[in-house]
């Protein structure tokens, strides 16, 4: 029998998604504040391999979230509350909310991967360097990496205020997500 | 099927909400401040004005000016200058503690949508727990000078306002009784 709310892998994942994405758009705002690399100025090391490492995991998180999300589906949503509108307009935002963040990530990467600079997931494991050196794309990527990010804090907002006004109604709907 | 917990309180409902989306944004200022202080080391670059670099192609990658780049250099030597020398270690070990509150909050304001029974309690101790490590941050920077008062007192400030609040709206809603209603199935 469907559940009526998520899994609880399908809500651990997206608390730590929510966790790990302001967490990634606080610390970019202060670590682009910070002096451009040199032999002598390392400030930028640590908050942009912290980053990338970020970026680069949450790409997995959503991959799991999907899975788990589509595999074992929570019971339709029954709250008379939800107006078709609604759950269009809710629809829409998960979907685009997927894409954005999957592309946000994704760009930051490949940015990355052509900027010269070597990538060690989580300073473990040495990725391959299979991009080369190429100002063109690091700053293609680099362009499409802050657009992206930029759309996804607003879709972040449009999701939190769906979000919020469902748990001031008190209609149960939030409670899908909040599972202990 | 029916569930027999209670229908959530209205009240537990919003205060929960509101407590898992302050509670994932101090997360991530706290956890931000911690690696500031981490990466921040007062014997580093910045304080001995060691020559910057700033390539031409790099400040438009960037998009920035050569003065802005150089700013960039004076703005880390101005925390490491007017940093007393007890801060980053203390503040390291609060921001710690705090990301870890911060967090605790965030199930507690799960719990609180959830209306389990533990959770009004918990929701009074995070939320106080929270406002307490804002107020001794804000003595620490008081502590300091002018131009670390100018970067923290308004935002800590902000926060022991909303975590107040958050602690008075635990304690009024605790003292409010819940609706105990099995759910029909």
């Amino acid at each position: 029998m469907q559940k009526p709310g998520y899994s609880k892998t399908a809500v651990t994942m997206h608390w730590l998604l929510a966790v790990s994405i302001f967490f990634l758009f606080i610390s970019s705002w202060w670590m682009l504040a910070l002096p451009l690399p040199s032999a002598d100025y390392r400030y930028r090391v640590l908050p942009f391999q912290l980053h990338k490492n970020m970026g680069m995991t949450l790409i997995m998180v959503l991959a799991v979230l999907l899975y788990v999300r589509f595999k074992h589906r929570p019971a339709p949503e029954t709250s008379h509350e939800m107006r078709p509108w609604m759950h269009k307009l809710a629809v829409i935002d998960h979907i685009i909310l997927y894409i954005v963040i999957f592309a946000c990530c994704l760009s930051g990467y490949l940015s990355s991967a052509y900027s010269g600079w070597t990538t060690t997931l989580w300073w473990l494991v040495d990725l391959p360097d299979w991009g080369h050196e190429d100002e063109e794309l690091n700053m293609l990527f680099s362009d499409i990496h802050l657009w992206t990010c930029w759309a996804l804090l607003a879709l972040v907002s449009v999701h939190i205020s769906g979000a919020l006004y469902h748990a001031f109604r008190n209609d149960g709907v939030v409670r899908r997500m909040l599972r202990l | 099927m029916t569930d027999s917990r209670p229908v959530t309180a209205a009240w537990a409902s919003c205060l929960g909400i509101i407590a898992i989306v302050f509670g994932i944004l101090l997360v991530a200022a706290h956890g931000n401040e911690l690696l500031k202080q981490v990466v921040i080391t007062a014997d580093s670059a910045a304080a001995y004005d060691l020559p910057l670099r700033c390539p031409v192609d790099e400040l438009t990658e960037e998009g920035i000016s050569l003065a802005e780049c150089e700013m960039m250099g004076a703005n880390v030597k101005s925390m490491i200058i007017s940093r007393p020398d007890w801060f980053r270690t203390f503040q390291i070990g609060l921001m710690t503690v705090g990301t870890i509150v911060a967090f605790g909050s965030i199930f507690v304001g799960i719990a609180l949508v959830d209306y389990r029974n533990w959770a009004p309690k918990a929701a009074i101790i995070s939320f106080s727990a929270l406002a307490a490590i804002d107020i001794i941050g804000f003595i620490a920077v008081v502590n300091t000078g002018p131009l670390m008062r100018q970067l923290y007192l308004w935002e800590i400030f902000l926060w022991i306002t909303i975590h107040l609040m958050m602690s008075a709206g635990a304690f009024a809603g605790r003292r409010s009784k819940s609706i105990e209603a099995p759910l029909a199935g």
